[in-house]
């Protein structure tokens, strides 16, 4: 006689409630198992659950916004430098300025500093002189003598235009 | 809860680098005064928007700083040169890089139209175009008309080194000075350019000048 569903479920349920007899160091075992596992792995490959708590999210909501800002400020800039040369030329600037107390050079490789770059008086009377390394490029630039007076370069080629009232030259470096 | 806190430190290192970023781009404009620095700063702003190189323009910026100028002459010329670095952008196409916009807004404001720097972007494709747009702009500089100067570069730069370029530039630049005209002394220092005279360095510019 075929057993009815409910006896069969009880007998089941009854099975069910004598636990398994389990040897007594599996639970040692397994956790053992697990810290090897976790020290084995550097930390970016070890499995992970997330919780995906609104705080959570928050956070790595803010970090992925700040990377992306980050990236595109970045990137803006980037574009906004020339691509970095090495100086592969050491360029002689003379000046001829008898009577002269001091010489510099000003232009776009020191941020048109009056100070950052003097010249040297020489053996010669009247001549200065500096060199400046210089990576490929073109660079506006002027003499100030005695720090006030701004002093073309008569061989160079005159910048264009004379937007502030005191003319530049303007030089060309190639690469070699 | 780790992974929120890691979450948190990515961010606050983003936020570092941006900040840094920032600062690295304002060090420079330290030296401009407070108010032509807020005069200059929506003009990099839109040059950086509009993809242009902002160096040569901070460069303007400082030089007219360290000349006495006033900030609304520094601003206008900044705008200016913005305009001369976008016209040479739509001559030179968006693959030219920062130095060779700047030569090319020189050569623009030396007098060479539009149509001469596309001459020379066509015509030395697949050169670096830095030192022959620098040479151009500074032959018409010298008085050598912007066409002249574009056609002798053509032919010459094809094969020339960028050292070989400059001493033709110099050349042109003696021969001027000794009393020829322009027209005369560049078309003769191509030609000796074509001859092969040897270069003689890597830099534009005289070496002993007289104020």
């Amino acid at each position: 006689m075929p057993e009815r569903p409910d006896e069969l479920f009880a007998r089941v349920a009854a099975e069910l409630e004598h636990p398994a007899p389990m040897d007594r160091a599996v639970d040692a075992r397994v956790m053992a198992a697990v810290r090897a596992e976790a020290t084995r792995r550097p930390w970016f490959l070890r499995r992970r659950t997330f919780a995906w708590s609104p705080a959570g999210l928050l956070m790595r909501a803010a970090a992925v916004a700040a990377i992306a800002v980050g990236a595109t400020i970045a990137a803006l800039h980037l574009r906004s430098v020339p691509p970095t040369s090495p100086p592969d030329h050491t360029v002689a600037f003379v000046l001829y300025a008898p009577g002269a107390r001091s010489v510099s050079l000003a232009g776009d490789f020191n941020d048109w500093s009056k100070s950052a770059t003097p010249l040297h008086p020489t053996a010669s009377a009247g001549a200065w002189v500096v060199t400046v390394p210089l990576a490929p490029g073109r660079y506006h630039y002027a003499f100030v003598v005695d720090g006030k007076r701004w002093v073309t370069d008569p061989g160079a080629a005159p910048a264009p235009g004379d937007d502030f009232g005191k003319p530049s030259s303007v030089m060309t470096v190639g690469r070699s | 809860m780790r992974g929120a806190r890691r979450a948190l430190a990515c961010a606050v290192l983003c936020t570092v680098m941006v900040v840094g970023v920032a600062a690295a781009q304002d060090a420079r404009l330290d030296r401009l005064t407070p108010e032509t620095r807020a005069l200059v700063v929506p003009i990099l702003d839109s040059a950086r928007a509009a993809g242009l190189p902002t160096d040569p323009l901070i460069d303007r910026a400082l030089e007219g700083t360290s000349k006495g100028a006033s900030s609304a002459l520094i601003a206008s010329v900044l705008r200016r040169v913005a305009a001369e670095l976008g016209r040479a952008r739509d001559a030179l196409g968006s693959g030219a890089d920062a130095a060779e916009l700047a030569a090319a807004a020189d050569a623009l404001r030396a007098g060479a139209t539009p149509g001469v720097l596309v001459r020379l972007r066509d015509g030395l494709a697949g050169r670096r175009l830095t030192v022959p747009l620098g040479v151009t702009a500074d032959l018409i500089a010298r008085g050598v008309p912007a066409d002249t100067a574009a056609a002798l570069l053509i032919a010459r730069a094809r094969s020339a080194r960028d050292a070989e370029l400059l001493a033709f530039e110099r050349s042109v630049a003696r021969d001027i000075a000794l009393g020829a005209a322009p027209t005369t002394a560049a078309t003769t220092s191509a030609l000796d350019l074509l001859n092969n005279i040897p270069a003689e360095g890597g830099a534009s510019g005289p070496v002993k000048h007289k104020p």
